[in-house]
């Protein structure tokens, strides 16, 4: 059966209607929603509301629990002492918007969620703010999804979506201790494993301004990114209206994310 | 020039100990480093005239270089340097008794040293780290998946870990292999193998038993103070 | 006797790197002068060419400076080689014999100084031909940022929003703007040409605190949302404590010291 991933939709209410739709004409009900539906964007109690409405099963994500239990996202998560600001700005004005049923609603979201061998989380199972990039380090990669115990991790936060594929795996190691003077070595190998980004349907960051996407097909294990358009002028124009910094208009129609993602991409606050 | 570092952890309030090896030192060729990797601290006994003594070196005693470890993190996050967090871990795995016991181990007016210490040094490629990159209670040793040895590497970039934490001496070398890694995304798919570069985890030991790194020559040598070398150190190109 | 020439063009066309080269590869003692046409606005006239004239210093540092000063006789040595650097956008011919304006020849006259050569870009085929823009009638706006540092990320992000027009259309920007490191960063953006300039200058300051050198920004465009330009620049600059966060591992390096994610 063919289900949808959606991640990182950050208030974004024209661009998350337009992914809905394509879901819908593409015939498919089951949708599973990555975290981070609040942020920077204009609409966040709209963006809720429809989740709700949908009934569409979702984790949380760094977004969503900071807006909770208040600013937790260490500053090193920021890259840059402008984008901490802005970040400290919107947050404020999300956590001021949000209506107490849409917190509580966000608060009761699971950090993870297993279907069998796949699970399904915001950043990495190891945190909400950690990023998998499709370039980070494969062996450290394939750590994340071994540890989880899957077969397939679906995540998000990073905004570009991929689908990555970690096979042939092994290391070799050679061994020495105090009980034992001679060397000793041995080889394991190692399962393989696949990596699945949803991308962002709020906030893209492939290099284009539509939304993104993917539909996994459990029985094949194919995974299809999707890209949509949607009416960027329209959430714009909700983010000058909302009194929020025209600058984060001015990224969201250029395609940039509204503030720069960290720079290394295994940092992880442990907070 | 010989450079050699002095590896010890886990002297838990011994300062008897720590002084057999400062003598040991004294007589071994070529120490220029002492790196005490944490858990100077513990339950078990008064550790002041440890505290005192690291933070006040005699002359002619090389100087140690201290990084906290699991028990000095228990003993900061109790003591309310770690934010709102008590012990927990601790009380919920050993009891209230040992979480007393430490409180009583030691003077509070050592806490502010204790909690001035680091995580960890970066020493030329090598990290040097109570557990891991990834925790201070990373219990690394010889039989640990070396995925997750190559990722707590990865993290810090580095070619070699030392590790105090799992109490044991080893070296393990990660000496080959590689992994496939396909990414498709918008703009089509890309093929990539990733090589397993040469690096390695060192286990330093605990207490009584330490170890000399010579950096030159890359090789381990595994103490025991008061007692023999528990390795010839060799075959580590 | 020495040779004075006059070179002018308009903004953008790539005077200072001209004479910057020149006078690299010219073997005696070298002069400057910037003069602007009358219609710059005095203020900005003076941002830009103590930014000009930083970078050269900077990367000449026995530059003879006559901009403020009355005693201009030392041209008159041999091999001594006086630029006079003149933003002008008409053409020599357009104003008649002398081929300047008044103002700026006004300024020669009280120097004493009188240019044996004048080249101007785009009439004259041994300057680069650059393409450049007509900006009369734009809005400019400047900054001075003495004792101001960035945080260079942040920098990074600002320079990118400000030249791909998240501020308005700016048709060129110049600045020079201090780092946490001592470094202090030539920037240079014109609409017509591919890319930024950044040239980090060869003098850094020690990394102990603000930097006492010059340091600004000006830019022309339309539209300019100066407001704006200003608050994001305030959200960029490094307090007290920050700086001294940054600056501090510099001062101390040994050992590197990881600290708990």
């Amino acid at each position: 059966m063919k289900h949808a991933v959606i991640s990182c939709l950050h208030a974004n209410l024209a661009a998350l209607k337009a992914v809905l739709n394509d879901i819908d004409q593409n015939g498919i009900s089951d949708i599973t929603c990555l975290g981070d539906l609040v942020g920077y964007g204009p609409q966040p109690n709209e963006v809720v509301d429809l989740v709700r409405e949908r009934a569409i099963t979702s984790c949380q994500g760094c977004w969503d629990e900071d807006i909770i239990e208040g600013l937790n996202a260490c500053e090193c998560s920021y890259p840059s002492q402008l984008a901490e600001k802005r970040g400290h700005l919107a947050h404020e004005w999300t956590a001021e918007q949000l209506t107490d049923i849409n917190k509580d609603f966000l608060a009761s979201l699971p950090t993870s969620i297993r279907r069998d061998r796949i699970l399904f989380v915001h950043g990495s199972p190891n945190s909400q703010h950690e990023y998998l990039l499709p370039d980070m380090n494969a062996f450290a990669a394939l750590e994340r999804v071994e540890k989880a115990g899957a077969d397939t991790l679906f995540c998000g936060h990073t905004h570009q979506p991929y689908v990555r594929e970690l096979k042939n795996g092994s290391i070799r190691v050679r061994l020495q201790n105090t009980s034992n003077h001679n060397a000793e070595d041995k080889e394991i190998n190692l399962p393989m494993r696949k990596i699945v980004n949803a991308g962002s349907v709020g906030e893209p960051r492939h290099g284009s301004t539509n939304a993104t996407y993917v539909i996994h097909d459990d029985v094949t294990g194919e995974v299809e990114i999707k890209e949509v358009a949607y009416d960027i002028g329209l959430t714009c124009q909700a983010i000058i209206d909302a009194g929020l910094p025209r600058i984060f208009a001015w990224r969201l129609s250029h395609g940039f994310e509204f503030a720069e993602q960290a720079e290394d991409a295994s940092h992880v606050c442990e907070r | 020039m010989i450079e050699r570092w002095a590896l010890v952890s886990g002297l838990k309030g011994d300062l008897e100990t720590y002084e057999l090896i400062q003598s040991e030192l004294k007589k071994a060729r070529g120490v220029t480093a002492l790196f005490v990797l944490g858990d100077m601290i513990g339950p078990e006994r008064n550790c002041d005239a440890l505290l005192n003594r690291l933070q006040n070196p005699r002359r002619k005693e090389l100087e140690p270089q201290c990084i906290y470890g699991w028990w000095e993190e228990q003993l900061l996050t109790e003591q309310g340097f770690r934010g709102e967090q008590k012990a927990d871990t601790l009380r919920l795995n050993q009891g209230e008794e040992v979480v007393s016991a430490l409180l009583n181990a030691v003077d509070p007016s050592h806490l502010k040293w204790l909690a001035s210490l680091q995580f960890g040094f970066i020493e030329l490629d090598c990290g040097l780290i109570h557990g891991s990159s990834a925790d201070v209670g990373d219990n690394l040793t010889s039989e640990t998946s070396p995925l997750i040895l190559l990722d707590r590497l990865t993290r810090l970039a580095i070619n070699r870990l030392f590790t105090a934490h799992s109490t044991k001496q080893f070296h393990l070398e990660l000496t080959g292999g590689g992994i496939d890694s396909q990414v498709k995304d918008l703009n089509g798919q890309h093929q990539h193998q990733q090589k397993v570069s040469k690096q390695s985890i060192i286990g330093i030991g605990a207490g009584a038993s330490y170890t000399i790194y010579d950096v030159g020559s890359d090789k381990t040598h595994f103490l025991t103070a008061g007692g023999q070398s528990n390795s010839k150190g060799k075959g580590f190109a | 006797m020495g040779s004075t020439w006059l070179i002018s063009g308009s903004p953008g066309c790539g005077k200072t790197t001209w004479i910057l080269n020149t006078i690299k590869n010219h073997q005696g003692a070298c002069g400057y002068l910037r003069l602007a046409e009358q219609a710059e606005s005095d203020h900005e006239q003076l941002a830009v060419s103590q930014i000009d004239y930083t970078f050269l210093k900077d990367q000449i540092p026995h530059l003879e400076d006559f901009s403020d000063c009355r005693e201009t006789s030392i041209s008159q040595h041999k091999d001594f080689l006086t630029l006079i650097e003149l933003s002008q956008s008409q053409s020599p011919e357009s104003l008649g014999t002398i081929g300047i304006d008044s103002y700026a020849k006004n300024r020669l006259e009280s120097l004493k100084l009188q240019p044996d050569r004048h080249l101007h870009f785009g009439r004259d085929s041994e300057l680069p031909n650059n393409d450049t823009l007509v900006f009369n009638k734009l809005e400019s706006w400047r900054l001075n940022l003495a004792s101001s540092v960035w945080d260079p990320q942040s920098l990074n992000t600002f320079w990118f929003e400000l030249v791909n027009g998240a501020y308005g259309d700016v048709y060129r920007a110049k600045a020079l703007m201090n780092l946490p490191d001592g470094q202090s960063i030539f920037f240079n953006w014109i609409v017509s040409q591919k890319g930024s300039q950044f040239l980090p200058l060869k003098t850094v300051s020690p990394p102990n605190g603000r930097p006492e050198r010059p340091s600004g920004i000006v830019i022309q465009g339309k539209g300019l949302d100066c407001i704006t330009i200003q608050s994001t620049i305030n959200l960029c600059l490094l307090n007290d404590a920050l700086l001294e966060m940054h600056q501090m591992p510099l001062r101390d390096r040994q050992p590197e010291v990881l600290h708990a994610s």
